[in-house]
C-alpha cells in the first residue's frame, strides 16, 4: 500500500478515499466508545440470563428469574384489591339506604369519591355535576327516576336505555315527525308547556294545548305535567331543562323526540364504586340550595 | 449518446397503463365522493405521463447531457418546502386545538382526528421524504461521479411520490384512513407508493452500478438503507385485503397483538429508516462539504452504520411495553434499545468531531450552524429514545406527552435542522446561485427555529411528566389523588407553550422559505470554465 497522506489539521492519516472532494480520516475508534459498546452489550446480555429474552423453536428463554409481567400484574392487583376492600370496608354492604344515613362518610371518603366522579362521569354531567345540554344537572334534587339511594343506584348500575338488560327504558316520541300531531298542535301544546313552567306564552293557544297535552303527554308526565318516576318523565312544571326551555328547544323535543343514553357501569365499576357514587350524588344534591 | 426507446421505457410505460387503469377503475365504481376524484387525480396523472412519454418517443432520439440531472432535484426541493410550511402549518394549528378545544371548528375534515395525519404525514413524508430523495439524487450523483441512470425514472418517482402525498392528505381530511400510526393511507395510496418505492430503488441501484468511483461513499450507505428498509415496512405493514374497488376501506391481514407489534416494528424503523438513516446520509455528505474538512472516522461510520442497521429492527417493541406483547419479546426490544445507544453516538461523535479544524464556520455560517445543532438534537434524542425504552423508564414516560417532546426533539432539532441547513448549501448548488440571499434571514430562522424547539421540548417534559406522575399519584386509601381531569386542566399552560414554540418554529420556516425564494430569484452565478468532474459515461 502506498504511503497515505496525513490531515495537516488533525495529523491523522487520510483513508485514501475521495468522493467530490470528500476524504476520511483513518481515526480508530476511541476507546471510551469501544467499552461503551462492549458495556451496553454486558447490560444487554445480563438482561438476556436474568430475562425472558430470545425466542427458541417452540418456546422462548425464560430467563433464571423465571419473571412473567402477567404474574406480576395479576399479583399487585390481587394485593390492590385486599387493599382496596379494608380501606373501602363500609361500602361492601349492600345496604345502600342505611349507608345514605351515615353522617360520617362524606368527610371520610367524600375526596376519592371525587376523583372517581371526575374519572367516570364528569365527561356529561361536568365536573361541578351540574350537567349539560343532554345530561341532567346532578345538583338541583330534580330526579327523573326518585332520588332514593336505591333508585339512583339502579340508575347507575343498568343505565338508561343502555345496552344492559336490566336497564330503564325512556322515550320521548317525534310528535311531529312521526305525524301523531298536527304542526299547529305541537306550537299549541308548546305554548301549553311554556304556561305550565311559568314562562311567557301565547294564552289564546294554551287552552288547546292543554287538550293536546291531556291526550299525548299526560300519560307519562302525568295530568299535571309533573313527571313521573315510573317512566322516567321529567316535570314540566318546573325551571330545570335537560334539552333547554325556550319556546325553540321544547318544540324541538316536541317535534323530533328526545331519547338520552346514561350508560350502564355494571361491570365496568365495581359494586363497592357504584355505591360511592350513589352516595356522593346524594351528597351533592343536599348540600345544593333547592 | 442517442436515446432510443429501451426496456425501461417499455416497463415505465406499461406501469404507468396499469396506474391508468387502476384510475379509470376507482373513478369508474367508486362510491365514496373523495375515493372518485382520487380516481380522477390518479387518471389524470398516469394519462399525463404517458403522454408525455408518447410525445417524447415520436420526437425523435434525444441526446443526454453529459451533466449531473439537477432539475428534477429543484422539484424536489420546492415540494420539500411547500409541504414542509403545510405540516408545519397544521402542527401548530393542532398545537393550539388541543390547548383550546373549540378550535376544532366543529367540521368534520378540522377536527384534531382528521388533522393530525395531515401534519404528521405531510412533515414526514411530504417535507422529510421529498428532501431526503431530492438530496439523495444530489449526492448519488457527485459521490459516483456518474448521471442518473434514467431519464423518465427520476420524473416518475418525484411526480409519484407526491400524488401519493396529495391523495394520502386529502385522503385524511375526507376520513380515508385505515388507522395505522403514519401508515395511514389506503390500500390504492399504498400500492402507488409502491410502485414509486420499486422505481426509486431501481434508480438509486442502477445509478450507483454505474458510479466511476472505486468505493461507494457512507452516505451512499445510509440512504440506501432508507430506501431498502422503507420498501420492507411500507410492504408488510400494509398486507390487507380491500373490501371492494368500490370502496377505499381495507381490513388488516394482521390481528391483534400481532398488528401492534408490526405496526410498531414499522413506526418505529420509519424513525430508524426515515428520519434517522436517510438524514445521517445527508450530514455524511453535506456537513464535511460544507466545512470541507474530512469526516472524522472511517472506522465510525461503520461502527455507526452497521449498528443502526442492525439493531433498530429490533427495537420497535419498546413502543409496546407492559402491553398483551410477550415478555420476551418486550425485553428484546429493550435490550437492543440499549445497544443502539452508542452506535447512533458513533455517528453523533463523528459529526460534531467532522467540525475539528473549522469550527469558525459554525460561527460565520448559520447553515454549518444548522448542522451542528442539528447533530446535538441527534445525539440527546437518541439517547432519550434509549433511556425510555427501559421498561421501569417506559412506565414513567409511556402515553405522556413526554413521547410528544421526545418526537419532536428528534423531529424539529435534527431531522429540520439538518434540512434547512443542507438547504442553504444545496439552493445555491443546484440553481447556480453565489449564495444565499441573506445569511442575516438565515440567522434569524436558525435563532427561532432553535428557541421554537427548546420551548416545545421543555414544555413537553414538564407536562409529561407532570400527567405521569399525577396518574400514579394515590392517596393513603389507595385512591387517586388526582381525576385525569384534573392532569388535563394542569396541562394548559404546557399546551399554550407548545403551541407558542410551534408558531417560533414556523415564522422561522416561512422566513427560510423566503430566503431560499429570493436567492432562487436572484441573479445566477458567473459561469467559471472549472466545470464540475463528472466522468464521461460509458455507453449502456
Amino acid at each position: 500500500m502506498a504511503l497515505k497522506e496525513k490531515d495537516p489539521v488533525s495529523g491523522t492519516n487520510l483513508t485514501g478515499h475521495e468522493w467530490d472532494g470528500i476524504t476520511e480520516l483513518d481515526t480508530p475508534v476511541p476507546w471510551a466508545a469501544r467499552w461503551a459498546l462492549w458495556g451496553s452489550i454486558a447490560i444487554a446480555a445480563g438482561y438476556w440470563v436474568f430475562y425472558p429474552s430470545f425466542p427458541t423453536v417452540t418456546d422462548y428463554a425464560k430467563g433464571i428469574l423465571g419473571y412473567s409481567s402477567r404474574l406480576e400484574v395479576v399479583s399487585s392487583l390481587k394485593e390492590a384489591e385486599a387493599e382496596r376492600r379494608q380501606t373501602f370496608a363500609p361500602f361492601q354492604s349492600g345496604d345502600i339506604a342505611s349507608l345514605a344515613k351515615d353522617p360520617s362518610l362524606e368527610a371520610r371518603y367524600g375526596a376519592a369519591i371525587s376523583k372517581l366522579y371526575e374519572d367516570n362521569c364528569a365527561a356529561c354531567h361536568t365536573a361541578e355535576l351540574t350537567g349539560q345540554e343532554g345530561f341532567p344537572n346532578l345538583t338541583d334534587n330534580h330526579w327523573l327516576w326518585s332520588g332514593t339511594p336505591e333508585e339512583i343506584e339502579y340508575t347507575i348500575r343498568y343505565g338508561i336505555n343502555a345496552t344492559h338488560d336490566e336497564t330503564r327504558m325512556a322515550q320521548m316520541l317525534a310528535f311531529g315527525a312521526d305525524e301523531m300531531l298536527e304542526k299547529p298542535q305541537v306550537t299549541e301544546v308548546v305554548e301549553f308547556v311554556l304556561a305550565l313552567s311559568g314562562q311567557d306564552h301565547d294564552a289564546l293557544a294554551v287552552e288547546a294545548g292543554e287538550v293536546v297535552f291531556e291526550e299525548n303527554c299526560a300519560a307519562c308526565h302525568g295530568d299535571d305535567g309533573r313527571g313521573g318516576y315510573e317512566n322516567g318523565a321529567p316535570d314540566l312544571g318546573d325551571d330545570q331543562w335537560i334539552y333547554g326551555g325556550t319556546r325553540n328547544d321544547i318544540y324541538h323535543s316536541v317535534y323530533y323526540g328526545r331519547q338520552g343514553v346514561m350508560s350502564a357501569w355494571e361491570g365496568r365499576l365495581d359494586d363497592p364504586q357504584i355505591r360511592m357514587l350513589t352516595l356522593y350524588l346524594l351528597w351533592s344534591a343536599e348540600d345544593a340550595p333547592s | 449518446m442517442q436515446r432510443n426507446l429501451s426496456i425501461e421505457d417499455l416497463v415505465i410505460f406499461s406501469a404507468l397503463f396499469f396506474v391508468l387503469m387502476a384510475g379509470l377503475a376507482i373513478l369508474g365504481w367508486g362510491v365514496p365522493i373523495a375515493y372518485v376524484m382520487h380516481g380522477w387525480l390518479i387518471a389524470a396523472a398516469a394519462g399525463w405521463g404517458l403522454l408525455w412519454m408518447l410525445g417524447r418517443a415520436c420526437g425523435g432520439a434525444v441526446k443526454i447531457p453529459l451533466e449531473y440531472n439537477d432539475r428534477v432535484i429543484r422539484f424536489g426541493i420546492i415540494a420539500a418546502l411547500i409541504w414542509g410550511i403545510i405540516g408545519f402549518t397544521v402542527g401548530d394549528i393542532l398545537a393550539w386545538q388541543l390547548a383550546f378545544p373549540s378550535l376544532n371548528g366543529d367540521m368534520s375534515w378540522s377536527n384534531f382526528g382528521r388533522l393530525r395525519p395531515v401534519h404528521t404525514s405531510g412533515v414526514i413524508f411530504g417535507f422529510g421524504g421529498n428532501a431526503l430523495i431530492a438530496t439523495s439524487f444530489f449526492v448519488v450523483q457527485r459521490t459516483s461521479r456518474a448521471r442518473l441512470a434514467s431519464e423518465t425514472l427520476p420524473w416518475v418517482i418525484f411526480w409519484g411520490y407526491n400524488l401519493f402525498m396529495v391523495i394520502s392528505a386529502s385522503g385524511y381530511l375526507s376520513g380515508i384512513t385505515q388507522s395505522k400510526e403514519y401508515a395511514e393511507p389506503e390500500w390504492y395510496a399504498d400500492l402507488l407508493l409502491l410502485i414509486v418505492w420499486i422505481g426509486y430503488l431501481t434508480l438509486y441501484l442502477r445509478t450507483l452500478a454505474k458510479r466511476a468511483e472505486p468505493h461507494i461513499y457512507v452516505a451512499n450507505w445510509y440512504y440506501l438503507a432508507f430506501i431498502v428498509v422503507i420498501a420492507m415496512l411500507h410492504v408488510v405493514n400494509n398486507l390487507a385485503v380491500p373490501v371492494s374497488i368500490a370502496y377505499p376501506k381495507s381490513y388488516s391481514l394482521f390481528a391483534g397483538t400481532q398488528d401492534a407489534m408490526t405496526q410498531w416494528w414499522y413506526g418505529h424503523n420509519a424513525v430508524g429508516f426515515l428520519l434517522t438513516a436517510g438524514f445521517l446520509g445527508m450530514l455524511y455528505y453535506f456537513l464535511p462539504k460544507a466545512v470541507n474538512r474530512p469526516v472524522y472516522s472511517y472506522r465510525m461510520s461503520i461502527v455507526g452504520f452497521w449498528g443502526i442497521t442492525f439493531l433498530y429492527l429490533w427495537a420497535g417493541a419498546h413502543h409496546l411495553h407492559y402491553t398483551a406483547l410477550p415478555d420476551w419479546v418486550q425485553y428484546l426490544g429493550m435490550t437492543m434499545s440499549i445497544i443502539l445507544l452508542v452506535p447512533s453516538w458513533a455517528s453523533v461523535f463523528n459529526g460534531i468531531l467532522t467540525l475539528n479544524g473549522a469550527w469558525d464556520k459554525v460561527r460565520t455560517d448559520p447553515a454549518v450552524r444548522f448542522m451542528m445543532v442539528a447533530i446535538l438534537f441527534y445525539g440527546l434524542s437518541t439517547f432519550e429514545g434509549s433511556f425510555m425504552a427501559i421498561r421501569p423508564v417506559n412506565s414513567l414516560s409511556h402515553y405522556t406527552d413526554w413521547t410528544v417532546g421526545h418526537v419532536h426533539a428528534g423531529a424539529l432539532g435534527w431531522v429540520a435542522f439538518i434540512t434547512f441547513g443542507t438547504m442553504y448549501k444545496l439552493v445555491p448548488w443546484v440553481w447556480k446561485r453565489e449564495g444565499v440571499y441573506s445569511l442575516k434571514l438565515e440567522a434569524w430562522h436558525f435563532w427561532l427555529a432553535l428557541i421554537g424547539t427548546l420551548i416545545y421540548v421543555g414544555a413537553m417534559w414538564n407536562s409529561g411528566i407532570t400527567q405521569s406522575l399525577m396518574w400514579q399519584t394515590y392517596d393513603a386509601d389507595g385512591a387517586f389523588l388526582y381525576s385525569f381531569l384534573d392532569s388535563v386542566v394542569e396541562m394548559h399552560p404546557y399546551y399554550v407553550a407548545r403551541a407558542i414554540g410551534g408558531l417560533l418554529y414556523l415564522i422561522g420556516a416561512c422566513i427560510g422559505v423566503y430566503n431560499i425564494y429570493m436567492t432562487v430569484s436572484g441573479p445566477e452565478k458567473v459561469k467559471t470554465q472549472q466545470a464540475e468532474p463528472l466522468a464521461s459515461q460509458p455507453a449502456e
